[in-house]
């Protein structure tokens, strides 16, 4: 059986869509004339062949009738689409499923799925971070203070509402640590404005406020940054804000004027979002460039939208 | 009084009130004031004085070794300040030694930080 279903497959292949009727008209010419086919071979061999071997079976045993009962089960459709995958298959296997286009298809998904789970890891980082201080339960950083901008003008933390804000404790008679990071605040601050835009507020809280009124303020942090907010208030609110932010400070509480003395305090960047929750606490080991980094993430991340985002402009 | 010690000096250091603190810090006068602090620091290194101000034996030998730029240091800087850096060149000091031990005895030195972007 084997043989003529080779050839078979052959006569399907070479016959097209229109096999059928043209096998049967093969068969009727190769019992009548020899040269009647002749007339229609076409330049295949194959076709030739198959038209050989054809006719040396009718001639040999049975009437047309008995070939074409044998013949047309090959050529029906359901057999012959079967045997058209099989050969399909024979051909795509020559080379394996692997192929230049497959290649590229699966480097350029593989490298996409990459690309973005390796985002989306990094944002719900981020996220927790941000999150991890929302909610019930949780300990609460920054919070509401009423204090004096350098210009004496009154502000709140409601005026930090609609911007993230970046806060420093610090005092102007801070010999190396506070000056230091100030001018990496300076850095952070025009990066993040550069990339992002104007969504983020400077704020530097003083822990001094005997010694660091509006005036000494305003000449202070102008050499630091002209956008650089600096908030004093008495003695008890400057208290209660670091207590709010969990700033640790040593300022003594009753200080005789032009007394020397240093104030000890916490000294990291918070982070804070346009509703006023703390994000994130930045400390002295992060470079500019990498506090930028930080922060750019973070205000990316914001999907609400800023509120009184006009306030400072 | 303050005002009036302090002020009509022509080199001498920043205006600074009767405490001894900096009447307006700005960045020279920090400036002139690190830049003090660096010489006296660069004498006592040179006379191996380590620490200035805790012991008597260590004020005594900066004052012998390092007295003119010591003043210069006081002039030029808050008198909390002064000490301040003092006390800091001591503590830096025994803290590069503790960590050169750690080192030498093939420890490793992972200073308590926040984790820097994209370390995992």
């Amino acid at each position: 059986m084997s043989a003529p279903r080779r050839l078979a497959i052959g006569a399907a292949r070479a016959a097209g869509n229109t096999a059928a009727p043209r096998n049967a008209r093969r068969t009727f010419a190769s019992q009548s004339s020899t040269s009647a086919s002749s007339s229609r071979v076409v330049s295949r061999r194959s076709t030739q062949c198959l038209r050989e071997a054809q006719n040396s079976i009718a001639g040999n045993s049975k009437p047309a009738n008995a070939l074409r009962g044998q013949s047309r089960p090959f050529t029906q459709s359901a057999s012959r689409s079967k045997l058209k995958t099989i050969d399909q298959i024979r051909a795509r296997n020559k080379g394996g499923p692997f192929n230049l286009t497959a290649a590229i298809l699966f480097l350029a998904a593989g490298g996409g799925l990459y690309a973005y789970l390796t985002y989306e890891k990094e944002r719900m980082a981020r996220k927790r971070i941000a999150d991890q201080t929302k909610g019930i339960g949780k300990p609460k950083v920054g919070g509401p203070f009423e204090l004096m901008d350098q210009e004496g003008n009154k502000f709140t933390s409601n005026d930090m509402l609609g911007k993230y804000s970046l806060v420093y404790f610090g005092f102007t008679h801070c010999p190396d640590i506070c000056p230091d990071e100030l001018d990496k605040m300076a850095l952070m601050y025009d990066k993040v404005v550069a990339e992002c835009g104007t969504v983020l507020t400077p704020l530097m809280i003083t822990c001094d406020p005997a010694r660091d009124d509006p005036k000494v303020l305003k000449e202070y942090l102008k050499e630091f940054h002209p956008e650089f907010i600096g908030l004093t208030g008495d003695y008890n609110q400057i208290k209660d804000t670091c207590k709010a932010y969990r700033v640790y400070f040593s300022t003594p509480s009753s200080v005789k004027p032009g007394e020397d003395y240093l104030v000890d305090h916490s000294i990291y960047f918070y982070l804070m979002d346009p509703e006023g929750d703390f994000v994130e606490a930045i400390g002295r080991n992060f470079t500019a460039d990498q506090a930028a980094r930080i922060m750019i993430d973070h205000i990316k991340d914001w999907e609400k939208p800023l509120k009184k985002e006009t306030r400072w402009e | 009084m303050g005002w009036f010690s302090s002020g009509p000096k022509d080199e001498g250091g920043p205006a600074k009130t009767s405490g001894g603190a900096f009447e307006s810090p700005t960045r020279s006068t920090r400036k002139q004031c690190y830049a003090a602090r660096d010489a006296f620091f660069d004498c006592l290194d040179k006379n191996n004085v380590l620490d200035s101000i805790n012991t008597k034996s260590g004020r005594e030998k900066a004052q012998t070794f390092c007295s003119q730029l010591d003043q210069e240091f006081e002039k030029n800087c808050a008198h909390s300040w002064v000490e301040y850096f003092k006390k800091q060149r001591v503590v830096n000091y025994q803290r590069e030694q503790t960590i050169k031990k750690i080192e030498a005895q093939g420890g490793e030195i992972t200073a308590p930080q926040l984790p820097l972007p994209g370390q995992k």
